[in-house]
């Protein structure tokens, strides 16, 4: 109880409730768990790393047009022109991946907020893609038949119903969570939110955590847009804004600071989940759904404020220890 | 953020008035229509750019403005109106979207002598009521009211509509006229209005279908609002193991859906040839500014069309082109 993600767990387990009551069984079966995780899994390997640059106290607002910017590049160079699929799903990657390295660079370099470096390059991207999109194929959508090997391991169903990207969000979660509480790198991202002049003073390289982390930011968001090329098997320039706030929004109910320097891997990951059952959760009830908005901003209050709770609890206990 | 997007819509259609002011007199047609990336709008601005190639041979020019983002719909679109008449347009066409928010701009259009054409969304009867020429587009109502019927006469006649954008009337429009029409066919109809956080994700709209139709067994018809949704509901319908058991038709279509129709995933998609919407309009305003040329059919239907398997090849022709 004394952990700090204890407030998110407590919040997940209300929200769980709330659904298994007013929803029945169904909400908990196969089907019904399929249902949220599978939306939890493509907000979850965005989150993720947003999750952790604003622990270290910046924010990336381009993924909103990386993801589908990332899902055109693999449907006009593997669809349209028709080359293997690795050579669009690498290009994508990196697409995305440069994207980040700009983000970073430009934060460093120039000193402006990263909130708004990200505003600009989601514009440029945004305009880019369409640009890009129309001058090649002459369409604003592209379709793609992928192989049934990629189509398996990026777009597949698991048992008919669990995206596999739910898998994938599993790597992600053992591998940044490896990487923020059990490697040395990890300390340097909290001291970097926490005062980025000590922490440069402390000998950590500020610069170069920066970009790589903005970096790995655009290439979750590249992912998932590939991972949306394989299961819907077309890519349109518009679409992926919503990813922006939702992934934000699951950051904070997982108890991230929105000023820097406090946060865990854990909690971010039960930010996911919790965002995304109330979110698909309305369509298991008998609500009216045209309200369905007040409930999910209701029921996302009621978790974030449960949250704060816990994280002050959590912190007074351990002072009292001293 | 919006006040970012709407300074950056402003800064840029600044730039291209002053660019199109440059042209010598003739028609200076301000196009008002949705976020030019948008798969359905992209192709409306095709038509509206084509005819703009006469316009620009007789000296004028054609300007398409369109919002960054449909956030907040209504008062964005209004707002361009506005924009458009204070550079000075000769002519302007604009989609009647959310009329509590959009008429009193149409009103000043009016007001300051400017022809002006509503398409795509409003009818003749927003036509009528703010004094335009004219009413260029599908009629909305009918559009989903031919979806309706199609399905029930498929012997599918329980049906969903996915409604993306719940408070936009065209959106609206489309849900009345595909209840309307698949409950006059004897069968039964309704709506699902999904919330803001899922428009734009495909997961989000795949799994709210999947999530409705375990709770509903019973429906066996989707009606979606737009090309991507309609993907969307194909993978949520695959998803709870009822693929075959129930038939997706959609407003609008890209090359995917027709992919789709072809391989009998789609039952129809509902045509309303925004190419022609674009085209006609600024056709008819600049031969109206040019020559006083008049067109005496009042409401130009453009749709609705289906297309189901009978038709589709000759559709993906157009796709190709980017005109369909």
């Amino acid at each position: 109880m004394r952990r700090p993600e204890a407030g998110s767990l407590l919040g997940l387990v209300a929200v769980f409730a709330f659904f298994l009551i007013s929803a029945g069984g169904i909400f908990a079966s196969a089907a019904g768990t399929a249902s949220w995780l599978n939306v939890a899994a493509e907000i979850g390997i965005v989150a993720l790393p947003i999750g952790l640059l604003m622990i270290a106290g910046e924010l990336d607002l381009s993924i909103g047009s990386v993801i589908p910017a990332s899902s055109l590049t693999v449907a006009i160079i593997s669809g349209y022109y028709g080359l293997p699929e690795i050579i669009g799903i690498l290009a994508a990657l990196a697409m995305g991946t440069a994207v980040g390295f700009v983000n970073g660079y430009a934060v460093n370099r120039t000193g402006v907020p990263s909130l708004i470096v990200t505003i600009g390059t989601m514009f440029a991207v945004m305009g880019l893609t369409l640009g890009l999109a129309v001058l090649l194929t002459g369409s604003t959508s592209t379709s793609i038949v992928p192989s049934p090997f990629f189509k398996a391991i990026l777009g597949g169903f698991v048992g008919g119903m669990f995206q596999v990207t739910v898998f994938w969000w599993i790597g992600f979660i053992a591998i940044i969570g490896f990487a923020l509480h059990f490697a040395p790198i990890g300390n340097w991202i909290y001291a970097l939110g926490g005062d980025k002049v000590s922490a440069r003073n402390a000998g950590i390289p500020t610069e170069k955590l920066t970009i790589g982390l903005f970096m790995l930011s655009g290439f979750s968001a590249a992912f998932v847009g590939v991972g949306q090329a394989m299961v819907y098997q077309s890519a349109q320039v518009a679409g992926g804004q919503s990813f922006i706030f939702n992934s934000i929004m699951c950051v904070v109910i997982g108890g991230v600071l929105l000023t820097g320097g406090f946060g865990s891997v854990m909690g971010i990951v039960l930010g996911t989940i919790t965002f995304s059952m109330v979110n698909q959760g309305i369509y298991f009830t008998g609500f009216d759904p045209n309200l369905g908005s007040v409930i999910i901003g209701a029921l996302l209050l009621v978790a974030v404020l449960m949250n704060d709770t816990f994280r002050q609890m959590a912190l007074s206990y351990s002072k009292k220890k001293k | 953020m919006t006040k970012f997007s709407r300074f950056a819509a402003t800064a840029t259609t600044a730039i291209i008035a002053g660019c199109a002011a440059t042209a010598v007199m003739a028609a200076d047609i301000f196009v008002v229509g949705g976020k030019p990336d948008d798969p359905f709008w992209s192709i409306v601005k095709r038509g509206a750019e084509d005819a703009g190639i006469v316009v620009k041979e007789q000296g004028g020019s054609v300007t398409w403005l369109g919002p960054q983002n449909y956030d907040n719909l209504g008062v964005d679109a209004a707002e361009l109106i506005r924009q458009a008449i204070d550079q000075g347009a000769d002519a302007i066409v604009g989609p009647d979207w959310v009329p509590e928010a959009m008429d009193p701009a149409f009103q000043a259009v009016r007001a300051a002598g400017i022809p002006l054409i509503i398409y795509n969304a409003g009818g003749l009867e927003a036509a009528d009521r703010l004094d335009a020429m004219n009413y260029v587009g599908s009629d909305d109502h009918e559009a989903g009211k031919a979806a309706g019927v199609y399905l029930a006469g498929k012997g599918n006649s329980n049906g969903l509509c996915v409604n993306t954008l719940p408070g936009a009337a065209n959106v609206e429009a489309f849900c009345g006229g595909f209840v309307e029409g698949i409950t006059g066919a004897g069968g039964s109809g309704e709506v699902l209005p999904l919330p803001a956080t899922s428009f734009g994700s495909q997961t989000a709209v795949a799994q709210a279908v999947r999530a409705h139709l375990l709770q509903h067994p019973e429906i066996n018809a989707v009606f979606t609002v737009s090309d991507v949704d309609a993907n969307a509901a194909i993978s949520g319908i695959q998803q709870a193991g009822k693929t075959g058991q129930v038939a997706v038709c959609g407003i609008n279509f890209n090359e995917a859906i027709l992919d789709n129709i072809k391989a009998d995933k789609q039952a129809c998609a509902i045509d309303q040839q925004g190419y022609m919407q674009g085209y006609l309009a600024v056709a008819m305003l600049n031969g109206y500014v040019n020559y006083g040329l008049q067109i005496p059919t009042r409401e130009i239907l453009t749709g609705p069309g289906i297309v189901d398997a009978t038709n589709v090849d000759a559709t993906a022709a157009g796709v190709k082109a980017g005109t369909r």
